[in-house]
């Protein structure tokens, strides 16, 4: 693919969302929404899982530091606009990973991965017992979501279904677009060589620890970004939906089943696992039992996931067209 | 004897009952751990998976020895069909693929017995024999958790008699520390590898069983146990039995006591516990290797 036809694509896809949710309402479009949060979720997530080689249970710490940030933003501070609400949960999940960070960035593998399970099992406990703060199981609900406004010039209200999702979807790919612009610094290009080889990394003279440090903390952030307009989205924020031990696994099994290590991987566990919720749940409420296996599958038989079997065909089509 | 100290006693021994039955998972846990470099996410849902199965038997047979009996054996069957066919057919894509791939086993068994048995809390009852109080030295104890400490004691004392004075024993602990060489000596790892995965199993399905008359049978059996497990695998050290044995009942006492003092905040006293255990001692109290 040259690069006019690509970025022909890109400009096709991206009036396609311009368009989509006045070809198909508004159901469609907040599952998109649903869709997109999750994308970036799981992008952020990839950043640590795929580039760095850290496979974390806990990154649900950061999605729901990020949507209790912005919800207690909005119920506490009254005329709170919108964009420093969404700045609110990014930096509820920045200072998080700031504290977080220099207690994990020397492990890795398993010990890595189980710590932040037990992290963020303490932040769920507390979601679930601080009943003052946080609402416990109930959660925080019915904020005021205010409207996208720049003064003088412009006011969107963002409880109109059809202008929040343009509003998440800028933000949302304006994040994915920054992430992916991260992979490609060189700073991105030592993120891949400590996953490959830390050791080598440590002797190039480069500190492997602060490296991590970094890559950590904007995964969090990106993290808590999607947590935040999850918030907005769904106007409520609960433990369970929030710190829950499967809204961290969720992350890990679409990247796994979209591809890990490659950008756009995530991005498509994201839309195959909304596929398998949105087609499952109209026929069993067994969802995580085809979830399960879904995984087990792609585990067993293309554990390079969606992206990777995409690469092969990719490949195997080009060997044709040469012979 | 006075009240408060008949209070501390009985709290004690609630503690300790807890401690045994988590270091029956946890040291299965532990096992598995050491000898394939595998967190076995799958294992707290085994536990529960067992549980699910003694209140069948107990359903169909009216037994609860029988259920004590057959329920773990059935779940270490599943577990070692799980090692044989799903997770040595991942080993190649490293320890990520392996870790993950329990993930997905356990929610299959979460959601399955929702499927099979329901969402509702199903009751375990425990034999005659075994209800009621016992007089010791002008105090009285709950029976059924004296006898989850002795069952859970002579376990260990079982477990530490084969692994460290039987040449079976040997080889284990040979191909915990290094696995290639015993292959290369001409013993069948992988068979004993698989033997392994089936006594952790087995025991975390005893622990199920023996849990199930305090606490019913419920899809949420898992969560805690599960948790708690965990905690005490990372602070007794990966791999280690001594480590894991000492953390569990450290971990009973701090849950049963932090019930009765901090109610609000029990929960959260575990990894407290842990937090602290690892900002001393990074690797666990008794750990070698990450």
């Amino acid at each position: 693919m040259n690069k006019k036809t690509k970025s022909l694509l890109w400009i096709a896809g991206a009036l396609f969302l311009l368009i989509y949710p006045r070809l198909f309402g508004i159901y469609y479009a907040n599952i998109v929404v649903t869709f997109a949060v999750y994308a970036l979720f799981a992008s952020s997530l990839n950043l640590l899982l795929g580039f760095t080689g850290l496979l974390s249970f806990g990154h649900a710490m950061y999605f729901g530091t990020g949507a209790y940030g912005t919800a207690l933003a909005l119920t506490h501070i009254p005329g709170l606009p919108l964009i420093p609400a969404v700045l609110a949960g990014l930096l509820a999940s920045l200072v998080l990973a700031l504290c977080i960070a220099p207690l994990v960035v020397r492990v890795s593998g398993n010990a890595f991965a189980m710590m932040h399970m037990a992290f963020g099992q303490l932040m769920f406990v507390l979601a679930l017992k601080l009943r003052d703060v946080t609402g416990g199981e109930d959660g925080i609900g019915g904020f005021d979501i205010p409207p996208f406004s720049i003064p003088g010039v412009i006011s969107l209200d963002m409880t109109d279904p059809i202008l929040f999702y343009y509003f998440a979807m800028t933000v949302i790919i304006g994040s994915l677009w920054l992430l992916w612009f991260f992979t490609k610094t060189p700073f991105g290009q030592i993120m891949v060589a400590v996953r490959d080889n830390a050791k080598r990394v440590d002797y190039l003279g480069y500190r492997v620890p602060h490296t991590k440090a970094v890559v950590y903390v904007i995964a969090g952030c990106f993290a808590g970004v999607a947590g935040s307009i999850y918030a907005l989205f769904q106007n409520l924020v609960a433990a369970y939906d929030a710190y829950g031990i499967l809204t961290s696994f969720v992350p890990v099994m679409m990247t796994m089943v979209g591809g890990v290590g490659q950008f756009f991987g995530p991005i498509y566990g994201a839309a195959i696992f909304g596929l398998i919720d949105e087609f499952t749940t109209r026929f069993t409420d067994r969802v995580e039992l085809v979830l399960g296996l879904v995984l087990v599958l792609v585990i067993m038989y293309a554990p390079y996931g969606f992206a990777g079997f995409i690469t092969k065909m990719r490949l195997r089509w080009a060997a044709r067209k040469a012979a | 004897m006075d009240a408060s100290v008949a209070m501390y006693v009985a709290q004690g021994i609630h503690g300790l009952a807890y401690g045994m039955i988590l270091f029956l998972v946890a040291s299965g846990l532990t096992l598995i751990f050491g000898m394939m470099g595998v967190l076995n996410l799958a294992h707290a849902a085994f536990f529960m998976l067992s549980a699910y199965f003694g209140y069948q038997m107990l359903a169909w047979t009216g037994s609860f020895w029988l259920a004590l009996l057959v329920a773990p054996v059935l779940t270490a069957v599943f577990g070692i069909l799980m090692e044989r066919f799903l997770l040595k057919k991942v080993h190649a894509f490293g320890h990520m693929g392996e870790l993950i791939l329990t993930v997905g086993v356990s929610l299959i068994v979460l959601d399955g017995v929702k499927a099979v048995w329901g969402t509702e809390s199903l009751p375990l009852k425990m034999p005659p024999i075994l209800e009621g109080l016992v007089q010791i030295g002008g105090m009285q104890y709950p029976i059924y958790r004296l006898f989850i400490i002795a069952m859970a004691l002579m376990l260990l004392a079982i477990l530490s008699l084969v692994l460290y004075k039987t040449r079976l024993g040997m080889v284990v602990r040979a191909a915990v520390s290094d696995a290639e060489m015993v292959n290369a000596l001409g013993i069948n790892v992988p068979l004993v590898f698989m033997c392994v995965f089936g006594v952790g199993t087995w025991m975390a399905g005893v622990a199920g069983v023996a849990i199930a008359p305090i606490l019913t049978v419920f899809p949420g059996l898992a969560d805690q146990m599960g948790m708690d497990a965990f905690v005490v695998v990372v602070v007794g050290g990966f791999g280690s039995l001594g480590g894991a044995f000492l953390v569990s009942i450290i971990g009973g006492l701090i849950s049963s006591y932090g019930v009765q003092f901090l109610s609000q905040y029990a929960a959260v006293l575990m990894f407290v516990f842990m937090a602290v255990a690892l900002a001393i001692k990074p690797m666990g109290l008794f750990g070698e290797r990450e």
